[in-house]
């Protein structure tokens, strides 16, 4: 009781701080914004990446964009999410923190094609109580990258063949088709080269001042991004290309060697030099008004 | 008035502090001689018994010697740095303090190498300095510093001394033989014509922009002996120019004490007034300002930074050497700030006293800045003896450390004993320009 009293009293005599508190309080609880999902865009896009090792990405990105603010996104999370291939579910997944639900689709799955080969991949969301259903497809070929690091003539070629598969199994080279050379560096790929693949084939000179890792070892990708036909499709190599060298610097300190640097010298002897050479003027005023001095003594002596 | 008769009447006027020996001097001059025998004997117990009569030891190698040294060099840069100013500039009141700041720049460039020398444990190998000398080192640019500029301030002063022996030659017929001799000898033939006066004004002119020029090298090659290296509270880009502020701090302190003491004790009130004080007192609150930032500067980046091995040395500034640390950095820049501040504070005495406190400061600071960081290496010190890691003074190095300050005090006194501490010459250049401009300014209301 008594110490409820003493906190009364201190409140009422820090008017100033009590007040500035409770307004504090008031804006971050009690003002708060309400989200209102009639003010928001809901965003739900379905991306296929073709993986180096063949097997095949399903990703679904589900968010809400407010319709003023754009930079406003509020990530859609815990939400079920099924993949089709036509009819066939492939699997289900739950969207994460950051409204992201995958699943990965291994090399021997069989997808259905239409006539001209083309695969339809459908991501659901059957809707919930706050939210609408909402789904997405994506129909792309099948496209197989093909990546060879070679050494042509003792020149390092990155060689790239791209293609589909006919029903019969041949192999139709693409007809172009814009692609990425990558290296695997140390936070993300480095871009080496962007360039065309034309009538299925890509050729480029690999650099010869990448050093790798400590064994000299580099991961070469090669990619193709968000292409119409095909998605998004790697492809990734390793190979000893790099010219990594654990170099051990020798570090020579110049100034325990047995001569100084040359520049040493030449400074202290511009230093020394002008300064001897005004003492040695100095000197030699000295000597004249000495020489005066004795000229008028003996002019002196003369008159006397 | 006669040329001629107003030198004799201003040698007359300044026989009395060349010839006179007071019983009061006559003691003081035997005290100093008594702390330099003392010192003397310090020496000669170092030299036979070996550096184990002094605290230095394994890891702290530099004690209060190299302080010392340290002190009475930039005393004499200071010095150099001022009185070329001084000359170069052509200030209207140097006069009365252009002497006073000629001498302390010379007898300090010679007590302060004596205290390297001290440092040295092997004096018999000294000489291997100038055989094997190594361009590359500090040290070897510092001996070449020391030893030139040694040579310039010799020059500089004698320079300014030639026009007064010329005077004392002319006017000492009272004076013993020996006197006389030295005089025509140290005259060598002044005559005060117009060409010899113009001759002599010309090189000194030279040489104290010469002197300042050196004093500026010297000072930066002393500093960079220790930032030079990586030792912790050592390794500084600003060590050069904060050891040029510094010494001017202490180089116009111990000006002004020396002021002090020659005013009250050869009675030179007519000569070195108020006004000089109050000049050179301002002098020392901008440098007072300058030093107080530099300092600051110095220590705040260390502990910001946060190094293990800055951390550890200014732990120890802060515990072992709390009281030594404000002492240096607090009360040595702070008090006499506030006492040249304000106006009414600004007496002969109050300056005189901020003076005390910024040289006594300042020979701390000196301290705090090579033992503390010779304590804390880089390498924990362990299992060994408290005298190896912590440093004290001995009674042989206070021996020597006062045995140099009397020395100094004591060549301070027999240099005053051979010229006047007031440039006679200069009061007769002094006059012949007020002549001069009268002259001109007659001729000006004439036309």
């Amino acid at each position: 009781m008594l110490n409820l009293e003493i906190m009364k009293s201190n409140l009422l005599k820090y008017t100033f701080i009590t007040s500035f508190i409770i307004t504090l309080l008031f804006s971050t609880n009690g003002v708060a914004q309400e989200l209102d999902a009639s003010n928001y865009k809901i965003r739900f896009n379905l991306k296929t990446v073709k993986q180096s090792d063949n097997s095949r990405l399903l990703e679904v990105i589900f968010f809400g964009q407010n319709k003023k603010d754009r930079k406003d996104k509020v990530p859609v999370f815990d939400a079920e999410i099924k993949f089709y291939n036509d009819d066939t579910l492939l699997g289900t997944s739950k969207t994460s923190n950051e409204g992201i639900a995958q699943i990965t689709v291994p090399e021997n799955q069989t997808y259905i094609k239409d006539k001209d080969g083309y695969i339809t991949f459908k991501a659901v969301f059957e809707g919930s109580d706050g939210l609408d259903e909402e789904d997405d497809d994506v129909s792309i070929k099948d496209l197989h990258l093909e990546l060879n690091l070679e050494e042509i003539d003792s020149i390092k070629t990155v060689i790239v063949k791209a293609f589909t598969l006919d029903s019969l199994g041949v192999k139709i080279p693409v007809e172009e088709a814009d692609i990425i050379i990558s290296v695997e560096a140390m936070l993300s790929k480095m871009k080496l080269e962007e360039g065309t693949i034309e009538d299925g084939e890509f050729e480029f000179e690999f650099p010869t001042d990448i050093p790798g890792d400590a064994n000299g070892d580099l991961i070469v990708y090669s990619i193709i991004e968000d292409h119409d036909d095909f998605g998004n499709v790697i492809q990734k190599k390793s190979e000893n290309w790099g010219n990594f060298q654990n170099q051990i610097v020798k570090e020579e300190n110049k100034l325990w060697s047995e001569a100084a640097p040359i520049w040493m010298y030449i400074v202290l002897t511009i230093l020394l030099v002008g300064v001897w050479a005004n003492y040695v003027y100095t000197a030699r005023y000295l000597f004249k008004i000495k020489k005066e001095g004795k000229q008028l003594e003996v002019n002196t002596e003369k008159t006397n | 008035m006669n040329l001629e008769n107003r030198k004799r009447e201003l040698a007359k006027e300044f026989s009395p502090l060349l010839e006179k020996t007071t019983k009061t001097s006559k003691i003081w001059i035997g005290f100093l001689i008594a702390v330099i025998l003392v010192g003397v004997y310090a020496f000669f117990l170092q030299l036979f018994k070996g550096h184990i009569v002094t605290g230095m030891r394994d890891n702290v190698v530099w004690g209060i010697y190299i302080i010392n040294f340290i002190f009475f060099v930039c005393l004499s840069y200071s010095g150099a740095f001022i009185s070329g100013i001084l000359h170069f500039f052509k200030t209207p009141w140097k006069n009365s303090i252009s002497r006073i700041v000629e001498i302390i720049t010379v007898l300090s460039l010679i007590i302060g190498p004596i205290f390297i020398l001290l440092c040295i444990g092997r004096l018999d190998r000294l000489h291997y300095l100038f055989l094997y000398p190594r361009i590359q080192s500090p040290i070897t640019w510092d001996i070449i510093a020391i030893m030139t500029d040694l040579i310039g301030c010799f020059i500089y002063l004698f320079l300014t001394f030639i026009p007064d022996f010329a005077i004392l030659r002319d006017n000492s017929e009272n004076a013993p033989k020996w006197r006389q001799k030295v005089y025509k000898f140290l005259a060598i033939g002044y005559q005060d014509t117009p060409e010899q006066r113009e001759k002599l004004h010309k090189v000194t002119r030279t040489m104290s922009a010469m002197v300042i020029a050196l004093a500026i090298v010297a000072y930066s090659v002393l500093a960079w002996i220790f930032s030079l290296t990586l030792q912790p509270g050592w390794n500084s880009s600003i060590f050069a120019p904060y050891f040029i502020v510094a010494g001017l701090y202490s180089g116009v302190g111990v000006i002004i004490i020396a002021m002090y003491l020659i005013r009250k004790y050869y009675n030179l009130e007519h000569y070195i007034r108020k006004v000089h004080f109050i000049g050179a007192g301002i002098i020392l609150l901008v440098i007072s300002l300058l030093f107080g930032y530099f300092t600051f500067s110095e220590y705040f980046s260390r502990w910001f930074s946060h190094k293990i091995q800055d951390a550890n040395l200014l732990n120890t500034l802060f515990t072992r050497y709390f009281w030594m640390f404000i002492f240096a950095n607090y009360i040595g820049v702070l008090v006499p700030i506030v006492i040249l501040f304000f106006k009414k504070f600004r007496t002969i005495k109050s300056i005189t006293f901020a003076a005390v406190i910024a040289v006594v400061g300042l020979w701390f600071n000196k301290y705090l800045i090579i033992v503390p960081t010779l304590e804390t290496p880089y390498l924990p010190i362990q299992d060994t003896r408290p005298e190896f890691i912590h440093y004290t003074a001995t009674w042989v190095e206070w021996a020597l450390s006062f045995a140099g300050v009397a020395a100094f005090i004591l060549f301070f006194i027999l240099i005053m004993k051979l010229v006047p501490i007031i440039p006679m010459s200069g009061i007769i250049d002094n006059e012949r320009d007020q002549k001069k401009n009268k002259k001109v300014y007659k001729k000006i209301v004439t036309e």
